[in-house]
């Protein structure tokens, strides 16, 4: 009885060394969230999004009326009023697709310099013919030391499969 | 060395356990009552529909699963009437969440034919595992009813479980967080801590309930990990068919749905979702055959830990691990797999490498004891076979060749008889059953039943 107890013990005890292992794991992961969610970021500013447009990549303008859901076939981009931004923050634009990837990108950049960069468009993966479908975030952040730590403005678009 | 004493026959702890599955499952079937109509509510239209309608095939199936696992309880008497009942009750519960999930879900996304395809090509690898999972028990093997149960529970309630929770946690943070690193850790937070806790809820029932064959730290394994087999078979088929749909219209829908299958159903069977819920198992195992209640609290809490860190760490650091596009891409995408989720299954393996033996040690010293009463349930000579699995399958073929079939498998009913008398007997002398001792008797008139029933 004694040695099985023991046994038991053993079993007990290693289970308990790697739970800790993984508090630990748990542990680095708040810290690793904290770095790039510092909290106390928010510096009152709001970035303007005036809407998101049917895109034409070869003349690079945007054409008819906002909307937040497109046909994978179109392609499509954000437009940003710079202006609404303080002139001395860091900012930029970017697209994100569904699997959280980098879709076009405008920034960094003080919003005086980014005045004449207002049309953010997503781009089509290369080798792909259009964009994938799925749900898209467009966003405005605000920088401090080279890291996003704020977002200033926010959109969700939907592109459909057909 | 006689019969141990009955350790205690006239426990108080089995309607108190009862009561706590009783309140779980209420738990559940309230969680998911709330999902369906937080879904609908705030969802687009077709989850929300697949939700709300699929509500009733989830409390089907539940009540449907509890009154299974009671059904072979040991009372004969009201076997047949729960099975009976049970049956109904699943059947139905299985068609409506077939019909909901395929036809609004997955056939919404990329068809009928698609998903089908999909559902069928996850099936082999899954039973394929299922069968490896339930092996890992040399000394003891786990009665397939409890196995298919764990998996079915993995697969339909803790998968419907997550939904909610994912989907509130999901947009709160899309909506308040910086896309990028931030958000990431997040959403692995998410993953490790709904889907862990989901599906542990599993194995705690599994135990709650169903405690006589809820033996050790290597029955605990066995059952998480079929509960995580389930699971992985439905995520395997919902990625598998959205991912296909995305890629369709490029023309390669069915390469992307394939190198899924691999990654889920091959290179992560094992590693995923089997190994992080055989951790809670295996907590909860341990916990089984705790003295204390601050012992089994910990353990049950060190294997939810464990499991959540696994599945975060996966989640959260996968994409850090370099994946170019050369020709080295398959090997990094296997090495990435060995690293980061390696260690998880190597610890799960040496916890039940530790766990056969210490059961096996135990089955040994209690088939001793069992011959040495001269009962007849266990003879001497006898011991040493049914101590070693490969002893006890050489005796099944010697019947096989001598008597054929009949002789194979009645031969292994009175290996399996016998190994539940020495287990028995193994949790009274530790004090950690509550069955009365007629039970035990019952055990060995039954082995000696089968031993006139085998032939010489």
């Amino acid at each position: 009885m004694g040695t099985t107890y023991d046994q038991l013990r053993v079993l007990y005890r290693t289970l308990l060394v790697f739970a800790t292992v993984g508090v630990v794991i748990l542990v680095i992961g708040i810290i690793q969230f904290a770095y790039f969610e510092p909290f106390g970021q928010t510096s009152g500013a709001k970035a303007t999004i005036e809407g998101v447009y049917v895109y034409d990549s070869e003349t690079g303008q945007i054409e008819g009326p906002d909307s937040s859901e497109f046909p994978r076939s179109v392609e499509f981009a954000a437009k940003v009023d710079w202006s609404s931004l303080p002139a001395n923050i860091t900012v930029d634009a970017r697209w994100y697709d569904s699997f959280g990837t980098l879709r076009g990108q405008v920034g960094p950049g003080t919003p005086p310099e980014l005045a004449d960069k207002s049309i953010v468009p997503v781009l089509v993966p290369e080798g792909y013919h259009y964009v994938l479908p799925g749900r898209y975030t467009f966003v405005v952040e605000r920088f401090n030391h080279d890291v996003p730590v704020e977002v200033l403005g926010r959109r969700f678009v939907r592109v459909d499969r057909s | 060395m006689s019969v141990p004493a009955a350790a205690n026959p006239q426990s108080r702890l089995r309607p108190g356990r009862y009561r706590i599955a009783f309140a779980l499952a209420t738990l559940i079937v309230v969680a998911l009552m709330v999902s369906s109509i937080l879904n609908y509510v705030y969802l687009d239209t077709i989850p929300g529909r697949t939700s709300l309608y699929g509500l009733l095939a989830v409390v089907l199936i539940a009540f449907g699963t509890f009154i299974l696992v009671r059904a072979y309880s040991r009372d004969p008497a009201m076997r047949r009437k729960n099975l009976i009942r049970a049956s109904v009750l699943i059947g139905f519960g299985v068609l409506l969440w077939l019909l909901v999930i395929d036809v609004f879900l997955f056939t919404q996304s990329a068809g009928p034919v698609v998903a089908a395809v999909c559902a069928l090509a996850c099936l082999p690898t899954t039973a394929f595992a299922l069968i490896v999972v339930r092996r890992l028990d040399r000394n003891h093997k786990e009665p397939w009813r409890l196995v298919l149960v764990a998996a079915a529970w993995g697969a339909i309630v803790a998968t419907s479980l997550v939904v909610w929770g994912e989907t509130i946690w999901e947009a709160s943070a899309q909506h308040a967080l910086v896309p990028g690193p931030g958000l990431d850790t997040s959403l692995a937070f998410m993953a490790g801590i709904l889907e862990e806790l989901s599906k542990g809820l599993a194995v705690l029932l599994l135990f709650l309930v169903m405690r006589n064959e809820f033996d050790d730290v290597v029955d605990g394994i066995v059952y998480g990990a079929a509960v995580g087999l389930g699971f992985n078979y439905l995520e395997s088929i919902s990625y598998m068919t959205n991912i296909y749909a995305i890629f369709a219209p490029e023309g390669f829908g069915g390469v992307a749905a394939g190198i899924q299958w691999y990654a889920r159903q091959v290179l992560g069977l094992f590693f995923g979702h089997a190994t992080y819920t055989a951790f809670i198992g295996a907590g909860v195992g341990i916990a089984r055959q705790l003295p204390n209640m601050r012992q089994k609290i910990l353990a049950i809490v060190g294997g939810f830990v464990v499991a959540i860190a696994g599945h975060f760490a996966w989640d959260a650091w996968a994409a850090l691990f370099p994946i170019d596009t050369t020709i080295f891409v398959i090997a990094e995408i296997h090495l990435r797999t060995l690293i980061l989720e390696g260690p998880f299954t190597a610890a799960l393996i040496a916890l039940l490498i530790f766990g056969i033996r210490y059961e096996g040690q135990n089955l040994l010293d209690q088939l001793r004891k069992e011959a040495a009463t001269g009962q007849g349930a266990i003879l001497p000579e006898e011991v040493p076979i049914l101590a070693s699995p490969w002893q006890r399958l050489k005796q099944r073929l010697q019947a096989l060749r001598r008597q054929g079939f009949r002789a194979y498998f009645k031969i292994s009913r009175l290996q399996t008889a016998q190994l539940d008398l020495a287990m028995e007997r193994w949790h009274r002398e530790r004090k950690e059953i509550d069955t009365p001792l007629e039970a035990e008797q019952q055990l060995r008139e039954r082995v000696i039943r089968l031993r006139h029933w085998v032939p010489a």
